[in-house]
């Protein structure tokens, strides 16, 4: 072994390959046999060791801050529940050179076409089976095999549109196919994430390098679904599980960065054999579904029934054409295990070559000669189920590695093998490359696997350059899945030559058009109004409590008369003011943080982090803050975290129909508030203070003091909180912006006709319009409280159905 | 034989039901060799706003219908006129289970009545350790004997008993209880024969009812049955057998579905926007006809 050789002739003052020691056998990407720098690497690493390693820990700080920034998160799944753990970038890049990806590129593209062709046939004509290639008990014990969808065409005419393939690089320096994955891949909005982030580090390098650029694989695929939606006159929609989902940062991210629309099943019905989806303007049909969720989840009524998350009636629509799946419903069949046994024959059948990138070796235990190669050579087998759709190196509850069995599991398998050998596979046990990360100031090796995208656009198939590598975190190669620990890197394929550099923005000689308006989602209007009650509710009891808590701290007697009647008063709403930091407020503010993460791809990353912001504040206050002072103090900086947040929404929210509904939920809250908070704190049996109490719940003391030359009585708080359309704190002016923002939703029951709501508003308004403060008895305010309650169902009715 | 069939079910729904979606799987299908549909009517009260007729991958035919508007109850009413006519079960021919296994393999289709989509474990009948174990003891020289044996041991072994079960039941909780109704013994057979390495799927239909000497015949009294069809080599085929009367399928069986299980023939599914229960109520007559002659 010559490595380390180079430390000697490369003099630097921080030898970043000083401790990098590669596996032997094991292809490092990095360094060669002798642990020289391969030439793609060479001026990156020089790069990295100018920095030095002061300046590198805070570069790489700085993509981490980002990803923070950016709120980007993954779900994972243990023995404590589902929890959101922040992304685990490895921060060097895995670098390619661009002819060795051009290989990869036909590789795949290669596969990707006998994909399509293989999927075409097992749904349509059968060929394969009928001549012996394909085994058909194998396809019909698939859960993938979906018989509702046998025989039909895909509406666009192809299955698929959208693929990823996991590679890895065994030690003969050839790169196979680990995986395949056509159902529903994952991962390629991380992949930007990872490329965003890794450029904050490393901006200067990047720049410098020709590393070819990914927006332009966005900007194509989306083009590609745009154009065959407008074939056939729908929308395109990318459909979710939903917020629990362990990807559902990136299916929000990449409807907002491709501007479409991100809908859940329960948006979508079926009307007269067309998909639709509920919007805030009627049922708008949709063309086409680039579908995040599984096919046996689509639909409740022809797959699995128990799908909580499907859409009853759509494999009807689907049936008759009326839209088109991107992928078609039935395409995870490929990703079976099994299926790469299969490849090498399917190939030669269909298009008459062979595999360019082959697959791990895999044999089917189904067949006889398989099933007795697997059991002489287990040692150099992975054992796993033949229908699994998993990953090998992700299953480790049901996928064995031969050689670490012991004697009697060895035995066990050997005889299940023997009785049920069309339910298992072996497969070549597999050693992956290794690629270099940055551990406490130095390059270590980690195994790798990378992941590729693939999608179909008019002019065929186009290959993401670039992508996203899972490296291991520790040398184990089955550590490398990130529900286990592992890491993402970004990948960068660079040229020799300079690259095209591509956005996502429209190029000088691009026509474009405008979106067609009031597409918004029913259920996303119905959260955005939520989202607006619950901010508008929080501040209204963080108002009252701090009004509170200042006279506590003051006061003699806490069971002083206002003291108590507002302890009273807050009680039946969940509120107990014993406590500093009431859980019914906490409940509320995180009833926020609900709404607004159902709809995350509608909401900027800042308003997001500032209201997660918000929320860590108040769950942190209330383990620390007592009663009183201290209370008052952090009633305060709730309040203007409250303040911040409001104002991001306000002043950098584009007024499309989604800001209305959140500006109507706010107004419609607030005017709810004060209207019941009026009726008791100016009721005739109110105790001493109430008054200017309220004034100060109102937020509008400085402003009384001024207008009126007279203390606080109960006329002119009234004419101050409830007549007066200049006070931003008025029920007069809550019910004018109410009245304005209803006024220009979208139309119920035909253009020109005033919906329920508007008529309901309007009448409201007026009456209040021309009230005098005499006529705001306690009763009449609590009146007022149920009318405005009252829109809300109107609006719910009309709106939200 | 000749028969007029009638079915009716009703849904009541505690809270009224705002639109909703179902398949309904009970017009009876003519199968070759088996049986002939004359004619055939379905319709539904309130009338569905929308409404198409197909026929699924194993050719049962569905009925799609879906409501817009509210309503707290449905009604079905389905009326068949069937003429059914087995063959007399032949000479037993067939292989024994590993021979079976060869026939299987040479069978290189798809095709919905192929055996290969009747193997694999499916939801209701998933393969069991303990079912299979019960069902070996049953392995005979030939794939009908064996069906026959094990059809006969569950017919005698278990309890029909319509309060044990439901219809969500999987064929290992009902083997467990040692009772539950024609779909429960139905699922074991089924669970059983696969364990073994033969193919065997579900059958829905209706079963004529004989009334006591003397008796008459009672209204509405018949019911929905279920029994098992049995994939016996290439030459046998399909054989059909009902564990719940320990017999084979007779000419008083009528045939509406075929699927791996249950869930393949359901008579309705679909999914309800109601806050409330529903409670389901069926009716069945399969009244033989006797034509004059003239």
């Amino acid at each position: 072994m010559a490595k380390g050789n180079h430390k000697k002739i490369r003099g630097r003052s921080h030898n970043l390959l000083e401790h990098y020691q590669p596996i032997d056998g094991v292809v490092d990407e990095m360094v060669d046999a002798s642990g020289n720098p391969r030439p793609v690497w060479k001026d990156f690493i020089e790069a990295l060791e100018e920095l030095g390693p002061e300046k590198l820990a805070q570069r790489f700080a700085r993509a981490d801050q980002y990803l923070r920034d950016a709120g980007v998160y993954y779900r994972v799944y243990d023995k404590a529940g589902a929890n959101e753990r922040e992304w685990p970038l490895a921060h060097v890049p895995l670098l390619i050179e661009d002819q060795e990806w051009a290989a990869i590129s036909a590789g795949l593209v290669q596969r990707a076409e006998l994909f399509e062709e293989t999927i075409a046939d097992i749904y349509g004509p059968n060929r394969l089976v009928e001549k012996g290639i394909l085994p058909p008990g194998l396809i019909a014990a698939s859960p993938e095999y979906l018989r509702p969808v046998v025989g039909t065409r895909p509406a666009s005419g192809h299955f698929l549109h959208f693929c990823a393939f996991e590679l890895g690089r065994g030690p003969d320096g050839r790169w196979w196919v680990l995986g395949d994955r056509t159902q529903a891949p994952s991962g390629a909005g991380f992949a930007l994430e990872n490329r965003v982030a890794t450029t904050r580090a490393l901006s200067d390098i990047y720049g410098e390098m020709h590393v070819h650029r990914l927006a332009g694989f966005f900007r194509r695929f989306r083009d590609a679904l745009n154009g065959m939606a407008k074939v056939s006159g729908g929308r395109v929609a990318i459909l979710t599980p939903g917020p629990l989902n362990e990807t559902y940062y990136e299916h929000a991210y990449i409807a907002r960065y491709l501007g479409i629309m991100l809908l859940e099943g329960e948006d979508l019905t079926v009307s007269g054999g067309r998909l639709m989806v509920r919007t805030v303007s009627g049922l708008m049909p949709v063309s086409v579904l680039w579908r995040r969720l599984d096919a046996a989840f689509a639909d409740p009524l022809e797959l699995r029934p128990e799908s909580q998350i499907g859409t009853p009636g759509l494999v009807e629509a689907i049936r008759m054409g009326a839209v088109s799946a991107v992928n078609a419903l039935g395409s995870g069949l490929m990703e079976t295990r099994a299926m790469s046994a299969f490849l090498p024959k399917i190939s030669r059948e269909l298009r008459n070559e062979g595999l360019l990138l082959p697959s791990v070796a895999t044999w089917w235990c189904g067949r006889d000669a398989d099933r007795d190669h697997v059991l002489a050579n287990l040692d150099r087998m992975v054992i796993g189920p033949a229908l699994s759709t998993r990953l090998a190196f992700e299953d480790d509850d049901s996928t064995r590695l031969g050689s670490a069995l012991v004697a009697g599991e060895r035995a066990e398998l050997i005889a299940r093998i023997e009785r049920d050998g069309g339910g298992f596979v072996g497969q070549e046990a597999v050693t992956l490359s290794t690629t270099p990360v940055y551990v406490g100031g130095w390059l270590e090796p980690r195994p790798a696997a990378l992941r590729v995208y693939l999608a179909r656009t008019a002019e065929g198939w186009t290959v993401m350059p670039g992508g996203f590598a899972r490296v291991g975190f520790s040398l184990d190669p089955t550590a490398i899945a990130m529900q286990r620990g592992g890491q993402a890197a970004d990948v960068w394929v660079v040229s020799d030559r300079p690259v095209e550099r591509e956005t996502l923005l429209p190029q000088e000689h691009d026509t474009f058009t405008r979106t067609l308006p009031g597409s918004l989602p029913s259920r996303a209007a119905e959260n955005l109004t939520w989202l607006g009650r619950y901010i508008e509710r929080s501040e209204d009891t963080v108002r009252i409590l701090r009004a509170y808590h200042v006279r506590l701290a003051e006061a003699s007697d806490p069971d002083m008369p206002l003291l108590a009647d507002i302890r009273d008063y807050l009680e039946p709403f969940g509120i107990d003011v014993e406590t500093a930091i009431p859980p019914g407020l906490i409940g509320t503010l995180d009833s926020a943080v609900y709404s607004a993460g159902q709809i995350r791809d509608r909401f900027s990353p800042d308003g997001w982090l500032a209201l997660k912001d918000l929320s860590k504040t108040i769950h942190q206050f209330a383990t620390t803050v007592a009663p009183g002072d201290d209370a008052t103090r952090a009633m305060t900086v709730i309040l203007r975290k409250l303040a911040g947040f409001s104002g991001l929404l306000h002043e950098n929210m584009y007024r499309f129909t989604g800001w209305r509904f959140l500006e109507i939920g706010r107004r419609l809250e607030r005017g709810i508030q004060i209207a019941r908070t009026l009726a008791r704190l100016t009721r005739a049996a109110a105790p001493d203070g109430a008054l200017d109490m309220m004034l100060e719940i109102g937020d509008s003391v400085m402003t009384h003091r001024r207008q009126y030359p007279v203390q606080a009585g109960r006329r002119t708080v009234i004419d101050l909180l409830v007549l007066d359309p200049l006070n931003p704190r008025s029920i007069l002016f809550q019910l004018e912006r109410l009245k304005a923002e209803i006024a220009l939703l979208p139309a119920v029951g035909g253009e020109g006709h005033m919906s329920p709501a508007a008529k309901e508003i309007l009448q409201l308004n007026t009456a209040i319009a021309i009230k005098e403060p005499s006529d705001m008895t306690a009763p009449a305010l609590a009146d007022l409280a149920n009318e405005i309650g009252g829109l809300y169902n109107s609006l719910a009715k009309s709106y939200f159905g | 034989m000749l028969y007029d069939i009638r079915l009716k079910l009703r849904y009541d729904y505690d809270a009224a039901a705002g639109g909703g979606r179902h398949q309904v799987r009970v017009l009876p299908p003519t199968v070759s060799g088996v049986q002939r549909v004359i004619a055939a009517s379905l319709s539904f009260a309130p009338a569905p706003s929308e409404r198409s007729d197909f026929s699924d991958f194993f050719g049962n035919n569905v009925t799609s219908i879906a409501f817009r508007d509210v309503h707290d109850a449905l009604d079905i009413r389905m009326s068949a006129r069937v003429a059914v006519s087995r063959p007399e079960p032949g000479l037993d021919v067939s292989p024994d289970i590993r021979r079976l296994r060869e026939e299987l393999d040479a069978v290189r289709s798809l095709s919905p009545d192929t055996p290969h989509h009747f193997l694999a474990a499916s939801d209701h009948a998933g393969i069991d350790a303990a079912i299979t174990a019960y069902a070996r003891s049953s392995a005979g020289n030939s794939a009908v004997s064996t069906a026959m044996d094990l059809c006969n041991r569950i017919y005698r072994d278990f309890t029909y008993d319509g309060e044990a079960t439901t219809v969500q039941t999987r064929a290992s909780d009902a083997f467990d209880l040692k009772r539950g109704v024609c779909q429960d013994f139905s699922h074991i057979m089924i669970a059983g024969l696969r364990g073994l390495g033969v193919p065997a799927g579900y059958v829905s239909g209706f079963l004529r009812t004989i009334p006591p000497r003397g008796k008459p015949r009672l209204e509405g009294a018949d019911a929905m049955h279920a029994w098992v069809k049995v994939w016996c080599g290439r030459d046998t085929g399909w054989q059909e057998f009902d564990p719940t009367n320990g017999m084979r399928a007779s000419n008083d069986h009528i045939t509406v579905g075929h699927g791996r299980d249950y869930s393949d023939v359901a008579p309705i599914v679909g999914v309800l926007k109601t806050t409330g229960g529903q409670v389901g109520e069926q009716a069945v007559d399969v009244i033989p006809v006797v034509l004059e002659k003239a």
